[in-house]
């Protein structure tokens, strides 16, 4: 097993060690603390359903099969993997997102016990016919409850117009159409594929001891012979399908996302550029902007509004969200606000102010065990070191975030709405 | 971990939660006032005019660049509903100096700035501006209109309203639309003066150390306040038996229902008298261990979820769940007979084992989080001096099954709420 100490600016750091099998283990200590939380986690999510094992043929999986697989590892052929985690204390969940599945818990007793439990059931799979249709039954209502969801709806209506090819469309948990054609032999050929040691990484945070940890892991990983996955790109550099897309709801006041789409050819956007472009959002429209000022002075947004830089593999886009009882209007203005930063440039001061405040929110994520596990998983899965983040603030200047503003294409977005039924 | 306590003026009190894990320090005024639908409108929007603009800061796009250049600093109003009194509060968190790029003095600029916005605030001759009041009240009607959005929220708060019709727990925390409608900068100075002189104050400061001259300084305000008839914010009635279950349905245009239980308890008040029902709640729909995730959900599979909360302080326990329509009767049928197997003493070792060891593993995270620490300190209001999280795990590690089988017993049905899917449900 390699290792390398990474130290951070905060009197903090972390380890990141690989094991043989190519799986990547991240602790960073902290014995102040009384609690840890610990992930499993697979660079496999709702976008892999195109893939290949090189030298094998390209299988294409039905949607919402990661997070099926999600749901279905919790179970073995002894019992669930929840009522190993209740002899021990510890409170265990699992999430899915577009690029990634984790398996946690967090503790404050029996550390070393409950992660040999985590080791143990992410490495059993055990699928049967009817244990898959049962599930389909409770994640079919949870697709229910997300599809009465105005907020995850007018996010996902906004991406499905935004690409036409890339799977980022799509709904992480599928349709109730698509889980059903989820068997036990997929879900066994998504596992062999992703759930290799080589395409994951352990995560942990808080009171232990890193050398216990690191031997305990060590003799827990079952052998294992790395794979080289093949991920597809998908060809979506070009314009959006729609500009504006709306749906009605019982909602009393509409729902907006605005997306910019940003072309990028394949893989992620580096580190510096996600940096700058939430720079550039704060200064476009954050709460010390003069745009932000005016838009709740003519009672166009409220404290909903936020704005976020949307990146993973293969994507990317600037989105503002928010409620509005006239999101066209927000829209048009924050389209006329990015014309005038690139004509006038930027000013300095709210440059350094927003610094600052960037800065502080990166401090911040280290608040809890919860919050810097979290952060080792981003470093994880997009490859970076976690404090390079802070490094970078640190250094950057208002010229060279100037430069990012051309990546706002006010002729390429997206704008969709969710209005109240009686606006039908 | 413990805490100090500090009367600063007449029903002011000061809490140092020491701790030194955090990178930020929390500073909390919590203002009591008693509970009632006349004027929960008007004191719940006052945390949010207070933390938009000051004296100092009149124009909230100023304080808002301010709050950035303290390295983010945010602002913390609260307005929400604990027992029969509406809690207040206004905060604030900021990163500690040393963490700053150039040693700035961040957290004295931070609490001069908590301390001209609650105290300061902008006003002229007795009224604050109509432009700071009508922009506030916009955005509160907006997020009383926003509530229905949620239909898991909305649901809840339906129940409540229902459960409490002539009670002061059933307003809603924020008021009414028309109520946010009739506020104007005059009453809201009434509010405020009114809060500073009758609410009961807890100011809570989560840090590694107590920051200097802070509590002299809210002590020397306080006690330039005429403070009298401060509210007693320890008495709450709790839930009243329903002799006959109320049952409401509703219809909307949603692919899945809602179907919220509420239920009366005989134990109710503080933690340390509801420590049975804490632990009979978490067994009944807490963790996945519990009766309701193990039957309801995975052998039934009739919901994705079905949770139970106790609000203890009311002697209230719900059960929320996302249902279809064709299983709404079937899941409250499931639902009853689990509590019922609880009233009948099937509680197994299984279950009464990984419960406790549940609850007693989360109350060390408690330590963990400044903003559950906050929490924490600023609901516990059935005792004038709060239990520690510690405390409570010791009186909760004591609970014994018969302790729980007698507060399953003490759970009566009072009303069924249903949202149920229109005719023309998605599938």
């Amino acid at each position: 097993m390699t290792r390398q100490y990474f130290e951070g600016p905060l009197g903090e750091g972390y380890l990141k060690a690989t094991h043989e099998s190519g799986l990547e283990i991240y602790i960073m200590e902290k014995p102040e603390f009384s609690s840890s939380y610990a992930l499993f986690g697979t660079k496999y999510g709702s976008i892999d359903t195109v893939f290949g094992i090189k030298g094998k043929e390209k299988v294409t999986v039905p949607e919402g099969i990661a997070h099926f697989l999600e749901h279905k590892l919790f179970e073995s052929e002894e019992g669930d993997a929840f009522s190993r985690f209740a002899e021990t204390g510890a409170s265990a969940n699992a999430f899915t997102s577009f690029d990634r599945t984790c398996y946690l818990f967090s503790c404050s007793d029996r550390f070393y016990e409950n992660l040999e439990i985590l080791l143990d059931f992410v490495q059993s799979p055990y699928f049967t016919e009817q244990t898959v249709q049962k599930e389909q039954g409770i994640i079919g209502q949870e697709i229910r409850m997300y599809d009465d969801s105005p907020g995850w709806r007018v996010m996902f209506n906004m991406l499905s117009s935004m690409y036409k090819e890339h799977p980022v469309r799509i709904e992480i948990a599928g349709t109730e159409e698509s889980i059903a054609k989820i068997d036990a032999q997929l879900l066994y050929k998504c596992y062999e594929t992703f759930y290799n040691p080589s395409n994951m990484y352990i995560c942990i945070a808080g009171n232990i001891d890193t050398d216990k940890t690191l031997k305990l892991i060590e003799n827990a990983l079952k052998p294992s012979v790395p794979i080289e996955i093949e991920r597809y790109d998908f060809n979506d550099n070009e314009k959006v399908l729609k500009q504006y897309t709306e749906q009605t709801f019982p909602v009393s006041i509409p729902i907006f996302t605005l997306g910019f789409k940003r072309n990028i050819t394949s893989g992620e956007v580096p580190l510096k550029e996600k940096v700058c472009m939430s720079l550039l959002l704060e200064i476009i429209c954050g709460e010390s902007s003069p745009l932000y000022a005016s838009l709740v002075k003519e009672g166009l947004i409220n404290d909903e509004f936020s704005s976020e830089y949307f990146t993973g593999r293969g994507f990317a886009a600037a989105i503002f969200e928010g409620e509005s009882t006239n999101p066209k209007k927000v829209a048009s203005k924050i389209k006329s606000r990015i014309a005038e930063l690139i004509n006038e440039g930027i000013d300095k001061k709210l440059f350094s102010a927003v610094k600052c405040e960037m800065y502080g929110d990166a401090v911040r994520r280290y608040n809890t065990v919860e919050g810097s596990a979290m952060q080792l998983v981003d470093g994880a899965v997009s490859g970076y070191d976690i404090y390079d983040e802070i490094k970078i603030l640190k250094n950057v200047t208002a010229d060279e975030i100037c430069r990012y503003l051309n990546y706002f294409d006010c002729n390429n977005t997206v704008l969709s709405v969710i209005k109240p039924e009686e606006e039908q | 971990m413990s805490y100090t306590v500090n009367s600063l003026a007449s029903g002011v009190d000061g809490y140092f939660i020491e701790n030194s894990r955090f990178n930020t320090t929390l500073i909390s005024f919590n203002f009591y006032l008693p509970l009632n639908r006349d004027t929960v409108a008007q004191n719940a929007l006052l945390p949010f005019v207070l933390t938009t603009c000051s004296k100092d800061y009149p124009e909230f796009s100023d304080l808002n660049f301010k709050l950035s250049k303290l390295y983010g600093a945010e602002l913390i109003a609260v307005s929400e509903k604990v027992g029969d009194f509406q809690l207040l509060k206004i905060g604030i968190s900021v990163i500690s100096d040393k963490y700053t790029l150039d040693n700035e003095e961040l957290t004295s600029q931070a609490i001069e700035l908590l301390l001209g916005l609650i105290f300061k605030p902008a006003v002229e001759s007795g009224e604050f501006k109509a432009n700071d009041v009508e922009r506030e009240k916009r955005k509160a009607i907006e997020h009383i209109l926003g509530e229905l959005a949620e239909k898991r929220t909305y649901a809840k708060g339906r129940l409540i309203e229902e459960m409490y019709k002539n009670d002061p727990y059933g307003t809603s925390k924020c008021g009414t639309v028309e109520a946010v409608e009739k506020i104007d900068g005059k009453a809201l100075y009434d509010t405020w003066e009114n809060m500073l002189k009758t609410a009961y104050v807890r100011v809570n400061v989560i840090s590694s150390e107590l920051p200097a001259g802070l509590f002299d300084k809210v002590s020397n305000t306080f006690l330039k306040i005429d403070r009298k008839d401060v509210t007693d914010f320890t008495r709450t009635v709790p839930t009243k038996v329903s002799l006959k279950v109320n049952r409401i349905d509703e219809e909307m245009n949603v692919s899945q229902g809602k179907l919220v239980m509420g239920f009366s308890s005989k134990l109710s008040g503080s933690d340390k008298d509801c420590a049975a029902l804490t632990v009979m709640a978490d067994i009944l729909g807490g963790g996945p261990y519990s009766k309701l995730f193990l039957n309801v959900r995975e052998k039934q599979r009739l919901c994705y979820y079905c949770a139970v909360r106790a609000v203890k302080v009311m002697g209230l326990l719900t059960v929320d769940s996302g249902v279809c329509k064709e299983n709404m009767e079937k899941t409250e049928q499931a639902i009853s007979e689990q509590l019922k197997a609880m009233q009948n003493g099937e509680i197994s070792d299984l279950e009464f084992n990984s419960s406790m060891k549940a609850i007693l593993d989360s109350f060390k995270t408690y330590n963990d989080s400044q903003n559950l620490l906050d929490t924490w300190y600023s609901i516990k209001i059935a005792d004038k001096k709060p239990i520690t999280p510690e405390e409570l795990s010791d009186i909760i590690s004591k609970v014994k099954k018969e302790d729980i089988t007698d507060a399953a017993r003490g759970i009566k049905l009072h009303t069924v709420y249903r949202l149920i899917p229109e005719q023309k449900e998605a599938l």
